[in-house]
């Protein structure tokens, strides 16, 4: 310690310098410091790697290059993350968590990845009066609890789903399907969509075949498909996470199930997802965004995430994580690092981001609809809800590639 | 119950089994021969696994061809492990029960180093690739090829193994140790050099199935450990030691975790499978074959 401050006086000439000077040393001193964690490793580091991290790490870099985050009254000051892996343990979160807002004092936090990791995070967050905005946490549970730190950028369950029996109840009309065979992940993600769905689903006049529901870590869905094969399901529904959507996928193609409709939730609209699959031509999921959208910056974004990591963000989540950072960075812009001020902005702000206006009431974002996507030539086309879309849909599905 | 349905869950099993039975026989060969055990055999699985990938995507080689390189390798790779840790172990430890625990300690750290070794490697994001994912209609009934392959190549080694065992003098020697430590070793059985090959053998055996399976699944570092689980049951319900035990508990174990799949849902697979578990251990103490 003794060290630096000798090496900082050094560096500063001995406080000789002039108030500006200073200032601008100053700055290069004491960054702020940014405090989360991110599962490295574990089943959580799938989702978290693209849709979470990428984001952090392009926004800090583009900040930095900035010269820092401008804060009110300050000018700007560089920005440094304080994390750790937190191997998909909730408790580990938890705990780092605590440190990072009750030792270390850092000046912000950023969120965990996934709906279970950030509904353990949220309480603690709210205890110490840190803002948290959290781009992948999808539940319907959140308003009930209600944590007045904690604010969902995601659409939640009820816009997801309603927009899924939106488009499908389109199609009903048009005579083109009928019968739905729905398959959910048997975890509060999967539960909770599900119960979004049937209660929406219900005066659709669609009918469900067949519901079954399956473990995480499921290895063989092909019973399931087989199932609904048989049932005469039209339309696949899967409310699925990463690896059981991709099995789910490859199973379908190895059973012949090729349903006009195929809609199934995290992980379809990854570029993984349809690079796995040759294209994966006609499937459709849960979108939120793509490059093709009018938003300010939404292109630039792109371009500067496929630049920087070589990979594309996802077409659901990634730009929102991209998102709330701009919305920090709006925030402390005009408040400073007061978090109280910056709840107080929240709550009352329309923001613009790379994934549209967002506006909070009672910490969830009631600006962006739910969205359906559909794989096309390459692009995770929005095709519902119409005001939004970028492409029309392709009905039926083309065959499996 | 009709008669395709039938047939479509009994395939189905078998095909699940098939894979099971693989694992099992490497974990088998290990645990029940030697005592030692070995948590991080998933971890061997999920390395075969990568390299095949690997292989496949960068080389387009032949996922099956593949099998020849991981097969080799892991046996090597076996041997130098168990020369450099195993054998330590198990020449300091006096009873049956401080190999346990002390195979068990070592086994464990493995597991980690392997995990992250595959982390840094490959990443933490989701690998995998499309072979033979095409129908396969049989008698009505449809299969995906791949899972049919996978399967059969893997009870092909299985039973090819067990004919080696009963056949071959290595395979008498082994068989002799798992019957008999004391008396095999009086004949002139070689310990440290039998264990080496088994522990050789029980992690080429892992990495092979990682070959097989990266054909069905996506691949991250972390798939290993439930096949450990999977393998431990099917030793535990075949009989420890047995060879030909642990070939049939695993095509019991897939055919009854796919009737509990047909007739109920898929989350009731674990729970069906650990049923039968704890079922033949209140019944049948020793595993279904043990003696």
């Amino acid at each position: 310690m003794r060290i630096r401050r000798r090496d900082f006086l050094k560096a500063t000439g001995g406080g000789a310098a002039g108030a500006v000077l200073r200032g601008r040393a100053w700055a290069q001193a004491k960054p702020i410091r940014i405090g989360y964690t991110l599962s490295a490793t574990g089943p959580y580091s799938v989702g978290a790697g693209i849709t979470q991290g990428t984001g952090y790490a392009l926004w800090l870099e583009q900040v930095n290059a900035k010269g820092g985050l401008a804060v009110k009254g300050e000018g700007r000051r560089s920005v440094e993350y304080v994390t750790i892996d937190d191997r998909s343990e909730i408790e580990t979160a938890v705990r780092f968590y605590e440190k990072l807002m009750g030792d270390d004092k850092v000046d912000l936090i950023l969120p965990p990845w996934g709906t279970a990791m950030n509904f353990a995070v949220a309480p603690v967050a709210n205890k110490y009066g840190y803002p948290m905005i959290g781009p992948t946490v999808s539940s319907n549970k959140l308003k009930e609890l209600s944590f007045p730190y904690f604010y969902a950028i995601l659409q939640q369950p009820d816009a997801c789903m309603g927009a899924f029996t939106g488009f499908l109840k389109e199609l009903k009309g048009q005579g083109k399907v009928s019968k739905v065979g729905v398959a959910y992940v048997n975890d509060l993600f999967g539960i909770e969509m599900h119960g979004s769905l049937t209660a929406t689903l219900k005066d659709t006049g669609l009918e469900i075949v067949d519901t079954k529901s399956y473990p995480l870590g499921v290895k063989d869905l092909s019973p399931v498909l087989k199932g609904f094969k048989a049932a005469g399901a039209d339309v696949f529904l899967g409310l699925t996470y990463p690896p059981d959507n991709i099995l789910a996928a490859s199973q379908a193609k190895e059973v012949d199930f090729n349903p006009p409709v195929y809609l199934a939730a995290v992980g379809t609209a990854f570029p993984f997802y349809r690079d796995r699959f040759k294209g994966a031509e006609g499937v459709s999921g849960i979108a939120g965004w793509n490059p093709k959208m009018k938003y300010p910056g939404a292109r630039e974004y792109y371009e500067a995430h496929v630049k920087k990591h070589q990979k594309e963000p996802d077409r659901w989540a990634s730009a929102f994580a991209y998102g709330s950072l701009q919305i920090l960075e709006r925030c402390v812009g005009e408040v400073g690092l007061d978090r109280k001020k910056i709840k107080e902005m929240l709550d009352a702000t329309e923001f613009q981001t790379v994934a549209g206006p967002i506006k909070f009431a009672k910490g969830v974002n009631v600006t962006t609809p739910g969205m359906v996507g559909q794989w096309q030539k390459g692009e995770f086309e929005i095709i519902w809800p119409k005001a939004l879309a970028t492409a029309p849909a392709i009905i039926p599905k083309p065959a499996w590639a | 119950m009709t008669a395709s349905l039938l047939f479509d869950i009994l395939v189905t099993g078998l095909i699940t089994g098939g894979i099971y039975a693989l694992v099992a026989l490497g974990l088998n060969l290990q645990y029940g021969l030697m005592r030692v055990l070995n948590v991080a055999h998933g971890e061997f699985l999920m390395l075969g696994a990568y390299v095949t990938y690997s292989l496949h995507t960068g080389w387009g080689a032949n996922p099956l061809l593949t099998l020849l390189v991981t097969g080799p390798a892991a046996f090597v790779a076996g041997l130098v492990l168990h020369r450099l840790l195993y054998a330590r172990v198990l020449a300091q430890a006096e009873a049956r029960e401080a190999i346990e625990s002390r195979s068990l300690l070592l086994s464990f750290g493995l597991l980690f180093v392997l995990q992250n070794t595959a982390l840094l490697v490959w990443s933490a994001d989701l690998q995998g690739y499309s072979y033979l994912a095409t129908p396969l209609r049989v008698l009505g009934a449809v299969f995906p090829a791949n899972r049919v392959l996978a399967a059969v190549v893997a009870l092909g080694l299985s039973i090819a193994f067990y004919v080696y065992l009963r056949r071959s003098l290595v395979g008498k020697a082994i068989r002799a140790l798992m019957e008999e430590s004391e008396g095999a070793q009086l004949v002139g059985v070689n310990l440290t050099r039998l264990h080496g090959i088994c522990f050789g053998l029980g992690v080429a055996m892992a990495a092979v199935t990682g070959s097989l399976i990266s054909m069905l699944f996506e691949l991250t570092p972390f798939v290993g450990l439930p096949y450990t689980v999977t393998a431990l049951v099917v030793v535990i319900l075949g009989g420890l030691g047995n060879v030909a035990g642990s070939l049939l508990a695993a095509l019991l174990l897939g055919v009854v975790e796919t009737v509990g799949v047909y007739l109920a849902s898929s989350d009731i697979r674990l729970i069906s499978s650990y049923a039968v578990l704890s079922l033949i251990l209140i019944l049948k103490p020793a595993g279904l074959f043990g003696r």
